[in-house]
């Protein structure tokens, strides 16, 4: 609580525009470090406290994933959100639980479009996938962002990103989403594997895109930084 | 040549001939390059109805058969040849290898479902000359329907056995089981039902067993064995066929290398020994198996994953055991013997011989003295042949005390005799097919097998026979003329086999390279054309670099890529309508995107994305019953959300949400008339299409019984009203033609006149299409609308985005790659599939109760590629017409006018006819385009046939696909023709 009271005024110290554009590389690595660690941490716990993986039981495994995640991911993000001033910590972590259900919705309504199966046997797994999803992409900007229109337009349709967070939170985003388009791709196959059930492969590949879109926005990132001390050399 | 190479070098496009005439080039290219590789590829034969008859042999130059005076053991009489064998049992495993069969030691490493059959191999090593073991080798393609054909026909099925009707497998062609049951033979059948279906009235008693769930090991199996052993203690049959399917199914499961294949093996092990026990002990002289001969064998082979159907070493294959129960006593069998012998783990002496498939039913036949089948190409078998010399030679020795002759002697002069006649009836065979058969065999192959025949003949008659035979010749002038004698034959009938299997199972590889040259030849000319007309006719705008426009025509040319590599694989095209689908999806949801961003035109981006979901249940219903008409409305709801489809609710619901449909179709045509100024007689086709949709309504409240008109019955209704939308349908096609050809009015509003004439053209052709494809039609016509639409309005998101018409009608390519996407989907989603069994044939008979070839397959045709074909390429106008503001385009047009300098001067008089070259280019554009999807994707077909041609689905899965491809393209292409002679100005 009090660490957190510091950070916030550490944070209001400086300008906003500061805040937004300049975060240090080695805070965004461990940042997605950290949100890196919780989906593995969480495949790790899926794996040994309760005996279950994504092929035999994809519900319930993420389920659990998604739970650590969006914890991870709630409460890093939020640390970062825009107007620190205005808006509290609290207020960060609850906009993001709100966007939870809502990117879940329009998630699911993504992939039904593309081609998830519907029916009352899915129903559980595209639950928790969406959800899933939604942390992936949604919740960051949600606890960022909040409700700004413009903000959200800027990331998501027109794909301009100024300043860090921006690029912390759009590539992964869009690495998700990407990856699980891809990740679809396996499923009409007659391979006979049972990985290449709805939602498992679609999960395999939101993740691997969800990982190489944090590792591009790092990268990006530190490139930029690098950059700019050239440049003020 | 060089004239058309002038005229395509020339600055002198657009006018309506020259479209016309490119569109035919292409077409012309299509059908060159298609009619090649398919007679590379579509093997084609055709099957001949003659029936060998009993009397034949008379006209054979062969002495008689056998000497009527003797009597055979059974006392039966024969026919062609001296019957041997009276009674035959054959044991079928489906899909056994020869190495289940063989020992283990012929192979350089023992692998663990080797060595199984024990009981095949100590019969082998104990009765040397009753007993052998054969390596049977099929052809291609090895499918259990195709072999089956082939081991009961003695000829090469192909994928297209001309004759053959789609929709009954059963044989039609002269065949063992036919001659069996015409000679009197009493047949019992157990095991694979396949069996019913190609023979459906010839099995006495038949046990069959379903076949078609692979999971299913055991049914047919346990089924086989419940019934196998009490048959062979009965009297009432003479040929017994028992077929087992565990084998094949335990591969495509498991592969051959797993427990489930080998306790397969061990049950089956297990069998044999029971039948041999039955057989043997029932094998004394006048007992029940006395002249019995025991087959067992196999259909074909499979690779270690368990799949066949290609031409591979381990999946032709196959084994044939046979086992004479009687002991010839003779060595005939040492004369010819070809076998290679070989200790087994037990230090068992065991052999084995070899026996092309194709010979198996000549074989057969002469072992039991039947007719030899008219289209059989084989060769007796002189191996197997002999296993059964014992049985008439028993009786011989009887009568005929003097030794003058060795039974050898006898035996091989008997054997000559058979294949006497067997060359006799195959080079009947030849002679007839190419007479018959409209692709015959080439004059130089022919020549050379009427040479070998001639030359056997010849021998023949040289050949002191029969009548000296009876004289005191010494064996050694006649045992060399007979060898002679039997490998003339051998040489003819050897001859005979090849020139058919390069016929009937070879892939002619040149020819289908050459045509799939021609095709990547017309790829060529329609996209260089595509990019000249882009670079003529002076659209393209100098700042062509605009990001957002290339995107869209990036998006489009990978959408198209990977929707044709996607034809590579057998699983996604079994999943074809749901990969179009996908892709639209994506398209749509990009444009959401770009919607979202620009702020505008949400409602049909939103309207568009969610189309797709529907589409896409109704293709996946169309997988999930692959089955006819209103799908759409009688399973949906029921299957989906649990609701009771009987219920009369839901009843009434299927029958007026496609009315409700209809007049929701009838309603925008009619306000789209209203809102348009008057175009005279395209008008009164609209009204012409409206009045059909009351008679629709009216059809189908009939068929439902819903109304009941007093004075009218029923049927005529049923057949009347179908037939006058035909006929009104074809008048109004009739008359708009007519109308484009004498009426040559300059307009002033172009566009509209474009629109309305699409407009006239779609109504024109609705009727027509929604009262065959059912009640789905006005749900599918209102999707296509709704599709449509929202493509159109979405083609202003890019252009408003550059805030200027960049005119390079590349922009046009994602809403071209969107419309046949959607083609595609609707092609799925009203219950069609690429198999032949995808097709609707309950359409071919709305309004007509009797068959008639033409007038069906048109109405079929027309069901099948309505929605798919006609409806899109005929609106494909739209999206010039609707989507072109005029009055920005003018000024536009006006501005470039300056910078163009081809030679348009001839068609310009005024303004007018400028716009409308400009229009009819761009339009020329956008059907090169469409044309150009659909053969890229038709190009990605033939290349995965042509890689997957030894593939274990060629003949279920990428045969059938083909021919629809093949024959979407062709009408493509001239449809694409018709619309520019209509449509242009």
């Amino acid at each position: 609580m009090e660490k957190e009271k510091r950070q916030r005024n550490l944070n209001s110290s400086e300008t906003k525009i500061d805040m937004v554009l300049f975060i240090p590389p080695a805070k965004v690595f461990v940042l997605h470090l950290i949100c890196g660690l919780g989906l593995a941490s969480a495949f790790w716990a899926a794996q040994n406290f309760y005996s279950i993986n994504l092929v035999s039981n994809p519900a319930e495994t993420l389920h659990l994933i998604w739970i650590v995640e969006a914890s991870v991911v709630i409460l890093l993000y939020s640390l970062f959100r825009h107007n620190p001033d205005k808006c509290s910590y609290f207020k960060a972590v609850g906009r993001a639980l709100v966007g939870l259900p809502a990117g879940a919705i329009v998630n699911a309504l993504g992939a039904i479009v593309l081609g998830a199966p519907i029916g009352l046997q899915h129903f559980r797994k595209t639950v928790h996938w969406s959800l899933l999803m939604s942390v992936l992409t949604f919740v960051p900007a949600a606890s960022v962002f909040g409700s700004s229109w413009t903000d959200w337009h800027r990331i998501f349709a027109q794909t301009k990103s100024i300043g860090a967070v921006d690029y912390m939170i759009c590539f992964p985003a869009h690495g998700a989403a990407i990856g699980a388009w891809f990740g679809a791709w396996p499923m009409p196959l007659d391979w006979e594997r049972p990985w290449q059930e709805w939602p498992i492969c679609v999960t395999y590949g939101a993740i691997v895109g969800y990982l190489s879109g944090m590792m591009t926005s790092f990268g990006f990132i530190a490139f930029k930084n690098w950059r700019r001390r050239v440049k003020g050399d | 040549m060089v004239e058309i190479w002038g005229f395509w070098r020339s600055d002198n496009w657009g006018g309506r001939s020259w479209a016309f005439t490119v569109f035919l080039g292409m077409m012309v290219l299509h059908i060159l390059a298609i009619l090649l590789f398919t007679r590379g590829f579509l093997l084609t034969r055709t099957e001949l109805s003659q029936y060998s008859q009993c009397s034949d042999v008379f006209d054979s130059p062969c002495s008689p058969p056998y000497d009527h005076n003797v009597n055979n053991s059974s006392g039966a009489p024969g026919c062609w040849t001296k019957p041997s064998v009276d009674r035959l049992v054959i044991i079928v495993f489906d899909a056994i290898r020869f190495d289940f069969v063989a020992p283990s030691t012929f192979y350089p490493e023992k692998k663990p479902w080797m060595d199984k059959l024990q009981v095949i191999h100590e019969l082998a090593s104990q009765r040397p000359s009753s007993a052998r073991i054969f390596k049977a080798i099929a052809d291609p393609p090895t499918t259990s329907l195709q072999r089956l054909k082939g081991l009961t026909t003695g000829g090469l099925p192909t994928f297209i056995d001309v004759g053959n009707s789609f929709g009954a497998p059963a044989i039609v062609e002269d065949n063992l089981i036919h001659q069996l049951v015409a000679n009197g033979k009493r047949m019992v059948m157990m095991g694979d039902d396949t069996w019913v279906q190609l023979f459906p009235h010839h099995f006495n008693i038949s046990y069959p067993f379903p076949s078609f769930n692979v999971k299913d090991l055991h049914t047919v199996d346990d089924g086989c064995v419940k019934n196998l052993l009490p048959t062979l203690y009965k009297e009432d049959w003479d040929v017994l066929i028992a077929h087992f399917l565990g084998v094949d199914h335990a591969g495509h499961i498991f592969g051959v290398d797993s427990s489930p294949m080998i306790e397969k093996l061990e049950q089956y092990n297990g069998i044999l020994k029971n039948v041999v026990e039955v057989l043997e002990s029932h094998s004394g002289p006048g007992d029940l198996h006395e002249n019995t001969m025991l087959l067992v064998m196999g259909d074909h082979g499979q690779t270690l994953n368990g799949d066949h159907g290609g031409g591979s070493a381990e999946e032709v294959e196959t084994s044939i055991f046979a086992l004479s129960l009687k002991k010839p006593p003779t060595s005939a069998l040492a004369a010819f013997d070809k076998s290679t012998c070989q200790l087994d783990m037990q230090g068992r002496r065991i052999c084995l011989s070899s026996i092309q498939q194709l010979d198996f039913t000549v074989t057969v036949s002469a072992l039991l003295g039947l007719p030899f089948p008219f289209g059989s190409i084989g060769h007796v078998n002189s191996e197997l042949f002999a296993l059964a010399a014992g049985t008439w030679n028993l009786k011989r020795l009887a009568t005929h005390d003097r030794q003058s002759l060795s039974e050898l002697d006898e035996w091989m002069q008997n054997y000559v005799n058979v294949l006497c006649i067997n060359s006799w009836q195959v080079k009947k065979y030849i002679d007839v097919y190419s007479s018959l058969s409209l692709i015959g065999f080439s004059e130089k192959d022919l020549l050379h097998v009427s040479e070998l025949y001639a030359q056997a003949q010849e021998l023949w008659s040289l050949t002191p026979e029969s009548s000296v035979l009876r004289e005191k010749e010494s064996s050694s002038t006649l045992l060399p003329a007979i060898k002679r004698q039997i490998e003339a034959y051998s040489a003819f009938l050897a001859s005979v086999a090849s020139l058919a299997r390069s016929n009937w199972t070879e892939f002619n590889l040149k020819l289908m390279g050459i045509g799939f040259c021609v095709m990547l030849f017309s790829l060529f000319l329609h996209a260089s054309s595509i990019k000249r007309l882009d670079n003529l006719c002076g659209l393209h705008s100098p700042s062509s670099g605009d990001s957002g426009n290339s995107f869209g025509m990036i998006f489009a040319y990978i959408a198209v890529l990977i929707r044709a590599c996607s034809f590579l694989s057998n699983s996604y095209i079994l999943e074809e309508g749901r990969v179009a689908s996908f892709l639209l999806a994506t398209t749509a949801m990009l444009q959401l995107r770009c919607a979202i961003m620009k702020k505008m035109m949400l409602l049909e981006a939103l309207a568009l994305v969610f189309l797709v979901p529907f589409l896409r249940i109704s293709i996946e219903l169309g997988q999930l019953k692959q089955a006819v008409s209103s799908l759409f409305l009688k399973m949906d709801p029921s299957r989906t959300l649990g609701i009771n489809g009987d219920s009369q609710f839901w009843m009434s619901i299927t029958q007026f949400v496609p009315i409700l449909a209809l007049m929701i179709v009838a309603y925008l045509l009619y306000k789209s008339t209203v809102c348009c100024s008057s175009h005279g007689i395209l008008k009164y086709v609209i009204v012409g299409s409206l009045s059909n949709f009351v008679l629709i309504a009216i059809y189908w409240a009939c068929n439902d019984n819903l109304l009941n008109l007093p004075m009218v019955p029923r049927v005529i209704m049923v057949n009347l009203i179908p037939r006058i939308i035909y006929a009104v349908g074809v008048f109004q096609v009739l008359i708009l033609g007519i109308v484009q050809l004498l009426v040559r009015e300059t307009t002033v509003n172009l566009e509209g006149s474009t629109i309305f004439k699409v407009l006239a053209m779609l109504s024109a052709w609705s009727s027509t299409i929604i009262v065959i494809s059912g009640k789905q039609g006005p749900l599918a016509v209102l999707a296509l609308l709704i599709g449509g639409w929202c493509i159109i309005r979405l083609m202003r998101l890019e252009r408003n985005a550059e805030n200027e018409y960049s005119g390079s009608s590349l922009f046009y390519a994602l809403p071209v790659t969107q419309w046949s996407l959607l083609a595609v989907c609707m092609f799925f989603s009203t219950g069609h599939w690429c198999a032949f069994d995808g097709l609707r044939y309950a359409a071919a008979f709305v309004g007509f109760d009797e068959f008639n070839l033409i007038r069906q397959a048109i109405l079929l045709t027309i069901d099948t590629f309505g929605f798919s074909h006609i409806f899109p390429i005929f609106g494909l106008p739209f999206l010039v017409a609707c989507c072109c503001p005029s009055r920005q385009t003018k000024q536009l047009f006006s501005l470039r006018l300056c910078q163009v300098n081809f030679l348009l001067e001839n068609f310009i008089y005024n303004f007018n006819g400028f716009r409308a070259v400009i229009t009819d280019t761009v339009m020329f554009q956008v059907y090169l385009m469409y044309g150009l999807i659909t053969a890229v994707s038709v190009t990605f077909t033939i290349l995965c046939v042509t890689i997957q041609r030894r593939h274990l689905m060629v003949w279920g899965l990428f045969a059938p696909k083909f021919v629809f491809d093949v024959v979407g393209l062709v009408l493509t292409d001239i449809m694409i023709c018709l619309s520019s002679l209509y449509y242009m100005v």
